[in-house]
């Protein structure tokens, strides 16, 4: 199920200018309300001076006056003031899977993952997000933080064209470390194929409970999903491990792709399971999925776009 | 040595060899199947799914099964092949192999039959004889016994006997096949009829147990053996087959040879010289048709081997039927007109048509030269009825004697020189050897014994086709005073009433005898034309009989028992095949010879006792059965309770299957190799 060389090279072979121009229109919705760090163009917990009414509460020593409502200091002679929603940016982090396994398939689920990540990041990008860029492999990860702005789609693109899969996942190691950076709460999105020796539990719940809006992106390659069509596993085989390199003696008969699958059924089955109880959004997706019905779409059905 | 196997209906000559490769190579294969896969090392991005599928399928069975492959199917089929081409199986009907087997060769008339197609359309060019098809067969078989395999030889013991209406033993048991392929090449064509009965006796008796300690005088017990098979090569026509049955534990095996069943026979030729054209011939035939089909013939007859006369319109001969249970074939008779002749000759009578079997085809009779007869009537009356027709009849010399001037003759060595001797009413106190025509007074011969009379009686019954009746018919009879005779099983009652016989005959070698037993003056037969016939046929029956071999010819298997004059020598005959056999003859002239084996003119020469010339007698001998012209394969043969199904041979030429089977276990390997390379190719 490897692929052949991948053959992203620049920008374009990302995201097309097409595309780019679909996702121009569409931001990223997230279901909670985060506290921002700068001014941006979306709701923040925090309140602030947008035109947006949210509370009253009592006035304290050092508020500011000009929020103080004189209706009813003239109605109730008690100082009261007027809260608004500040207006603030969002924290868009994206972690892609750049362990070996994420090479499989065809088309590429690496590729893939890319072109999505990328995908997610211009929509953050366009919509003054903060978008950040995580790669976990072999429980390290690499950063690109704090982007904002179409200009940063560039870096973005060339970040993401520098990453090669290799080694195992270490995901939930990764995870540890995303989750106690001092990036700013914010929306989440997984990349990975969530095929772990170790499990995605762990990994998981290290992220799920600290407060970002979490989405489980699976991307599996269509042999993964099913090994009986062209180009998956047939005949009498040793199959290597590409993160382990641990070997598997199969001869694949109908039974054995039965259980195969069947073992995969499970294994999605109980990542949607433990995503449902921790109001994380599971998503499979196969490689083979064009990119703009993933994003315009799918990604759209289930909240994670508008 | 190991004895070859009867299984599935086929014999494995070499059984122990195969299943020692089978069993030897399986289990390894099937170990060894897994050594030789090479499994094809291929990345994938986990196996984290696969090995837990594993476990799961390895969980899910309390055995691990062997996981089926194509591959693996077609190498233990391959090798299955070869361990069955090396048990050397061979495709055949027959009985079990090994143990003691007695072949018994047909070489009746019906195996001359020749065959032009098998059973199964395929021609036989050029055309075969039934017999060699046998013996090809047998010895096709012999060496199916005896040959054995690659491993080893088979512990077998054959004996060969030739049969037609006698059986001979060819080869006793024995293992040696060039004996016993010699002894069945030694077997030559006869005409003779077919009889098991003697086949089957001489068989059982060399099978059953040789005590070999009691030849030695000694009582030593042999226990009883194995009972041999026997194997009966033969197209089934087998004359005598509702006298057989199969004793007790005693197995046959039926190879049914040929399948032709074109025929037609000429089965009784006669000839004779009417009374008042002695010098002329006139010939009379029966053909049989053995068939389903009425058939059309043209028939000829030949004197002396030139074609003398031809039916100008084909003869129609019906075709056989079944009538109450009985198999009837189809019969047509055949007059030809006189033809001058007034020489001794041999006659011979064919069907012109071909057909599967030429032997039966024509038949043979030799007439003696023309001869008027010298006739003596003894009487002490006037006897004016007899003698008025016998003055009638065209004879060389006729005169009367009373009873008492005959037994004076006799006495003192005469009369001789009368063909006939004509009884009125009296007998002599003996008879010597001659030809007599006895009227009303019993004659004295031992078998034939008066004791009464009877009145007033009508002929019941009547063998109209025999001589006497020619152009002589006794419907109209009546009999006022019949005398009552007993008569031995010697004489044939060829007319007879409610109360007993009227005329009857005696056909020894030396005495012919015709008696009424009736004094035609107390009946009504000299006012009817027919007595007149009578009195010529009979002068003429007894007149020819003391003749050579006027009467019925020979069949093959009969022997030729002739009366030469006295003091003849160098007695030698000569076979239709042109082969020679001295014989002896006895001082009183008696010669003796046979059997015959083969139907045509057999030739007798002698030097009779004065002189030093050869004379020369001819002997006719025909086939004249039309069971033997009956020449369609019996396909089963009834013996007693058991029917035996018949095996044609040309199923058991097929011979050896391991070719076959090893050619498609190597085409198996062929297909294992292409698929083994598809599947590396994915």
């Amino acid at each position: 199920m490897s692929s052949a060389q991948p053959t992203l090279r620049k920008l374009d072979d990302l995201l097309d200018s097409r595309l780019m121009a679909k996702l121009d229109g569409i931001d990223v919705m997230s279901r909670k309300i985060f506290s921002g760090k700068l001014q941006g163009e979306r709701r923040s917990r925090r309140r602030g001076q947008s035109v947006e009414f949210a509370d009253f509460r009592p006035y304290v020593h050092g508020d500011d006056l000009r929020f103080v409502d004189w209706n009813i200091f003239g109605r109730l002679d008690r100082l009261f003031l007027k809260m608004f929603l500040e207006e603030e940016d969002l924290s868009l982090i994206i972690a892609l899977d750049t362990s070996a396994s994420m090479r499989s398939g065809s088309p590429d689920t690496f590729d893939y993952a890319r072109r999505v990540a990328m995908a997610l990041a211009y929509v953050g990008l366009v919509n003054q997000h903060r978008v950040s860029l995580v790669g976990f492999s072999q429980g390290r990860i690499e950063r690109a933080s704090n982007l904002r702005g179409r200009r940063k789609a560039a870096d973005v693109a060339q970040w993401l064209l520098r990453q090669q899969p290799e080694g195992g996942s270490g995901f939930e190691e990764a995870m540890r470390l995303v989750g106690t950076a001092r990036q700013g709460r914010g929306v989440m999105i997984v990349l990975s194929d969530f095929l772990f020796p170790e499990g995605f539990e762990k990994g998981l719940g290290m992220v799920a409970g600290r407060g970002f809006d979490l989405f489980a992106l699976q991307v599996l390659a269509p042999q993964v999903v099913d090994p009986s069509r062209e180009g998956g596993i047939h005949g009498d085989l040793v199959l290597v491990d590409a993160e382990t390199g641990v070997e598997t003696e199969v001869t694949v008969t109908p039974e054995l792709i039965r259980l195969y699958r069947e073992r995969l059924d499970r294994l999605c089955g109980a990542i949607r399971a433990y995503c449902t109880r921790r109001d994380i959004v599971h998503l499979v997706v196969e490689s083979s999925t064009p990119v703009e019905t993933l994003m315009l779409e799918y990604l759209r059905r289930r909240g994670l776009l508008r | 040595m190991s004895a070859p196997t009867h299984i599935l209906a086929l014999t494995w000559v070499t059984p122990l060899a195969g299943a020692i490769l089978g069993a030897s190579i399986l289990a390894p294969l099937v170990a060894l199947w897994f050594l030789k896969l090479r499994r094809k090392r291929r990345v994938i991005s986990s196996t984290l799914l696969w090995s837990r599928s594993l476990a799961d399928l390895r969980a899910n069975t309390p055995f691990q099964r062997i996981r089926f492959s194509w591959l693996l199917l077609l190498q233990i089929l391959a090798i299955v092949l070869i361990a069955v081409a090396l048990a050397q199986p061979e495709a055949e009907g027959l009985g079990a192999s090994g143990g003691r087997h007695v072949l018994l060769i047909d070489r009746s008339a019906s195996m001359n039959a020749m065959e032009t197609a098998e059973e199964d359309g395929t021609t036989i060019d050029p055309p075969i004889a039934r017999l060699a098809l046998a013996k090809e067969a047998a010895k096709t078989r012999v060496r199916e016994l005896l040959g054995g395999g690659w491993f080893s030889k088979r512990a077998s013991e054959v004996m060969i006997v030739a049969f037609g209406s006698r059986a001979e033993i060819r080869s006793p048991f024995t293992d040696n096949i060039s004996t016993l392929e010699s002894a069945i090449d030694a077997i030559t064509p006869t005409d003779e009829a077919t009889v098991l009965s003697e086949a089957l006796e001489l068989s059982r008796a060399f099978t059953s147990n040789l005590n070999v300690a009691d030849a030695r005088g000694e009582k030593n017990e042999l226990p009883v053996g194995e009972l041999p098979t026997i194997e009966l090569y033969s197209d089934g026509r087998v004359s005598d087959l509702a006298t057989l049955a199969l004793r007790e534990g005693e197995g046959i095996v039926y190879h049914r040879v040929g399948a032709a069943d074109r025929n037609l026979a000429v089965v009784a030729v006669s000839a004779d010289r009417p009374p008042e054209q002695q010098n002329r011939i006139q010939v009379f035939a029966a053909l049989v048709n053995p068939r389903t089909e009425a058939a059309s013939v043209t028939v000829q007859m030949a004197i002396d081997g030139t074609v003398r006369a031809v039916t100008p319109e084909k003869i129609t001969i019906p075709a056989a039927a079944e009538r109450d249970g009985q198999w009837v074939p189809g019969r047509a008779q055949v007059v030809f007109r006189p033809v001058e002749q007034p020489n001794n000759a041999s006659i011979e009578v064919a069907i012109v048509e071909d057909d599967a079997l030429r032997d039966d085809d024509a038949a043979l009779v030799v007439v003696p030269p023309a001869k008027k007869l010298s006739v003596l009537l003894v009487s002490n009356g006037d006897a004016f009825l007899l003698r008025t027709v016998l003055e009638a009849l065209p004879v060389e010399r006729f005169a009367t004697m009373t009873l008492g001037e005959f037994e004076a003759a006799t006495a003192q060595g005469k009369p001789s020189g009368y063909d006939v001797v004509v009884f009125d009413g009296v007998a002599p106190a003996a008879l010597a050897p001659g030809s007599y025509l006895a009227v009303g007074a019993v004659p004295p011969i031992d078998g034939l014994t008066q004791f009464g009379s009877h009145e007033g009686v009508y002929p019941r019954i009547a063998r109209e086709e025999h001589p006497l009746f020619r152009a002589a018919s006794i419907d109209e009879l009546f009999v006022s005073k019949l005398v009552a005779v007993q008569a031995s099983k010697n004489f044939e009652v060829v007319a007879e009433c409610a109360e007993g016989p009227m005329i009857l005959t005696l056909d020894r070698s030396d005495l012919h005898l015709v008696y009424l037993a009736f004094d035609p003056l107390d009946s009504n037969w000299p006012f009817q034309r027919s007595f007149v016939n009578f009195v010529a046929n009979a002068v003429e029956h007894l007149g020819r009989a003391g003749e050579s071999l006027t009467g019925r010819a020979l069949t093959p298997g009969e022997a030729i028992s002739m009366r030469l004059p006295a003091g003849a020598r160098n007695g030698e005959v000569e076979t239709p095949d042109g082969r020679k056999f001295a014989c002896t003859i006895d001082p009183d002239g008696q010669l003796t010879w046979g059997p015959v084996q083969l139907a045509g003119l057999h030739r007798i020469r002698f030097t009779p006792a004065i002189g030093e010339g050869t004379e020369l007698r001819l002997v006719a001998v025909n086939i004249a059965n039309a069971d033997e012209a009956r020449i369609a394969p019996r396909a089963e043969l009834a013996l007693g309770t058991q029917t035996v199904q018949g095996i044609s041979v040309g199923d058991s030429r097929r011979g050896a299957l391991w070719p076959w089977v090893l050619a498609l276990g190597l085409l198996i390997v062929l297909l294992e190799w292409w698929s083994y390379q598809r599947q590396v190719r994915v």
